[in-house]
C-alpha cells in the first residue's frame, strides 16, 4: 500500500486529517484494506502529497483510537484485527448518513415525496 | 522530571516573538498592535491581501526594520540585537533577494555553505538541476524568479530551526512549488524546524502550514490551527426577512442586494452555532480557508 491509497483535497471545508480518517474508514469497511496490512508511514503520506506530517499524524492516531489502526512496534501502522469484522451493516451506514441527511434535507426543500426519493435510489442501486 | 527541572533554569524562548508591535510609513498606519508568537515546530501560514503589511511584520521581526513600537525577538533575544550564534540558526528569504550578485549560483552557494556547519551539498546541487537555474551563471544575471528560487535552495540547504519566506510561491511553477511545500512540511515535521511563510495562496497554506494567520487592516484577525480553523467557522446565510435575528459579534458580515445577509460564524465554547443558524430559512455553509479569508478581508 502507498500514499497514492489517499486523495487529499486541501482546500475542501473538510480538514484533511478528517479526510484521512474518513478515507480510512471506508477503504476498512468495503475491505479493500485488509486487517494486518501495513499502511504508508506518515513521512511517505506526508511527502507523497505535500502535506503537514503532524496532520497525518493525527489522522493515524485518531484512527487508531477508533479501533481501526493498530500501531505495530517497529513497523508502523497496520489495519487493525478486528476492524472488519466489527464493521455490521449499521456501521457502514453510518458512513453514508451525511449524505443521507443532505439528500432529505434537498429533498425536502425540493417538496418531493419520501417514495418518489426511495424508488429512484432503489433503481440507482440495481433493483428494478 | 528532568524537563520540568530544565524549565525551571532556562525559560522557554519561542522561535519568534512579536508584543504590541505597530509601525507607520510617513505618517499611515501599517501595522498595530500585533502579538504573534510561533511555537517550535509550527508552520504558520501569514495570509493577507497584498500591501497588508506582511513584508513589513516579517522584516520588523526578524529586526531587519526598527519598528515605530514593540517588542520583537528572535529565540528570545532582541531581533534589532541577534548574536551570530542565533543568526546561523535562522534563514530568511526575501521577496526579492539581492546579495551578491557578482558571483554565480554555485560560487554563491559554496561560499555561504562554509558558514553553516550543517550545511546540505548535495541537497543544493540537486535542487539548482531540479528547479533548471544554470550553476555557472551569475546571480546579477538571472530573473528575478530564478534569483528568488537560488535563495530559497540557500535558505533550505542550511537547515535552519526557523526558515522566514516572503511571499515564497511567486517566484515557482506549480511543480516547484509542490516541491517547496514538501520540504516545509517534511522539515517541519521531522527536524522540527519552525516555518513562518507570507502567501496570499491560500492553497499553499492548507497543505504544508499548521497554523495560520490573517493579517487585514494593520491587525491579526486570526491566529490558529488549519484544522481547527475549518471546524470552528462558517458562514451563516439568512433571508431578508430573518436578517434582522443576525448576531452582532462577527468576524465579517455581508448584506446582498436582496436584502439577505451572509456572516462569519463562530461555534461557543459546547461546539455549538450560534442561535440564528436554527432559525427557517437560515443556512449554514462549510468554508474552506480561501472562502473564509474572501468572507473576513473582502
Amino acid at each position: 500500500m502507498d500514499a497514492s491509497i489517499f486523495a487529499i483535497q486541501p482546500s475542501a471545508a473538510e480538514p484533511i486529517y478528517r479526510q484521512i480518517v474518513e478515507q480510512l474508514r471506508r477503504l476498512i469497511a468495503s475491505g479493500q484494506l485488509s486487517p494486518g496490512e501495513l499502511l504508508p508511514s506518515v513521512r511517505e503520506v506526508a511527502g507523497f502529497h505535500a502535506v503537514n506530517p503532524m496532520t497525518v499524524s493525527r489522522a493515524y492516531g485518531m484512527a487508531e483510537s477508533e479501533g481501526l489502526l493498530e500501531r505495530l512496534r517497529g513497523k508502523g501502522m497496520a489495519v487493525a484485527p478486528q476492524a472488519r469484522a466489527t464493521s455490521s451493516p449499521a456501521q457502514r451506514l453510518a458512513l453514508l448518513e451525511p449524505q443521507l441527511a443532505e439528500v432529505a434535507r434537498q429533498a425536502g426543500e425540493l417538496e418531493l415525496a419520501p417514495e418518489l426519493v426511495l424508488r429512484r435510489l432503489r433503481r440507482l442501486m440495481g433493483e428494478p | 522530571m528532568n524537563a520540568v527541572l530544565q524549565n525551571a533554569v532556562e525559560p522557554f524562548d519561542a522561535p519568534l516573538q512579536v508584543r504590541g508591535l505597530s509601525h507607520r510609513y510617513e505618517g499611515q498606519s501599517v501595522l498595530s498592535q500585533i502579538d504573534l508568537t510561533l511555537q517550535p515546530g509550527s508552520v504558520l501560514g501569514l495570509i493577507g491581501r497584498n500591501g497588508a503589511g506582511k513584508s513589513t511584520l516579517i522584516r520588523a521581526m526578524l529586526g531587519l526594520l526598527q519598528p515605530a513600537e514593540g517588542d520583537c525577538q528572535v529565540f528570545g533575544e532582541p531581533s534589532l540585537g541577534l548574536s551570530d550564534r542565533t543568526k546561523t540558526r535562522l534563514a530568511y528569504v526575501p521577496q526579492q533577494p539581492e546579495a551578491l550578485a557578482w558571483l554565480t549560483a554555485q560560487q554563491m552557494l559554496d561560499y555561504v555553505g562554509r558558514f553553516y556547519p550543517q550545511w546540505q551539498a548535495t541537497f543544493a546541487r540537486d535542487m539548482l538541476r531540479k528547479w533548471d537555474i544554470a550553476p555557472n551563471k551569475l546571480l546579477g544575471k538571472l530573473s528575478p524568479g530564478e534569483r528568488q528560487r537560488v535563495d530559497l535552495i540557500r535558505a533550505l540547504a542550511s537547515q535552519p530551526e526557523l526558515l522566514v519566506l516572503d511571499e515564497p510561491a511567486a517566484a515557482l511553477d506549480p511543480v516547484a512549488r509542490r516541491d517547496l511545500l514538501r520540504e516545509i512540511a517534511l522539515r517541519a515535521g521531522e527536524a522540527g524546524a519552525t516555518v513562518l511563510f507570507s502567501t496570499h495562496i491560500v492553497s499553499d497554506l492548507e497543505r504544508a502550514a499548521s497554523d495560520i494567520a490573517f493579517l487585514h487592516d494593520g491587525k491579526v484577525l486570526l491566529h490558529c490551527g488549519v484544522d481547527e480553523t475549518k471546524e470552528r467557522f462558517a458562514r451563516l446565510w439568512l433571508p431578508a426577512s430573518m436578517s434582522a435575528a443576525a448576531p452582532t459579534q462577527t468576524l465579517g458580515s455581508r448584506r446582498h442586494a436582496d436584502g439577505s445577509l451572509s456572516l462569519v460564524i463562530e461555534r461557543d465554547a459546547q461546539g455549538r452555532w450560534p442561535q440564528a443558524a436554527g432559525l427557517p430559512g437560515a443556512r449554514v455553509d462549510a468554508l474552506g480557508l480561501e472562502d473564509l479569508f474572501v468572507e473576513i478581508a473582502g
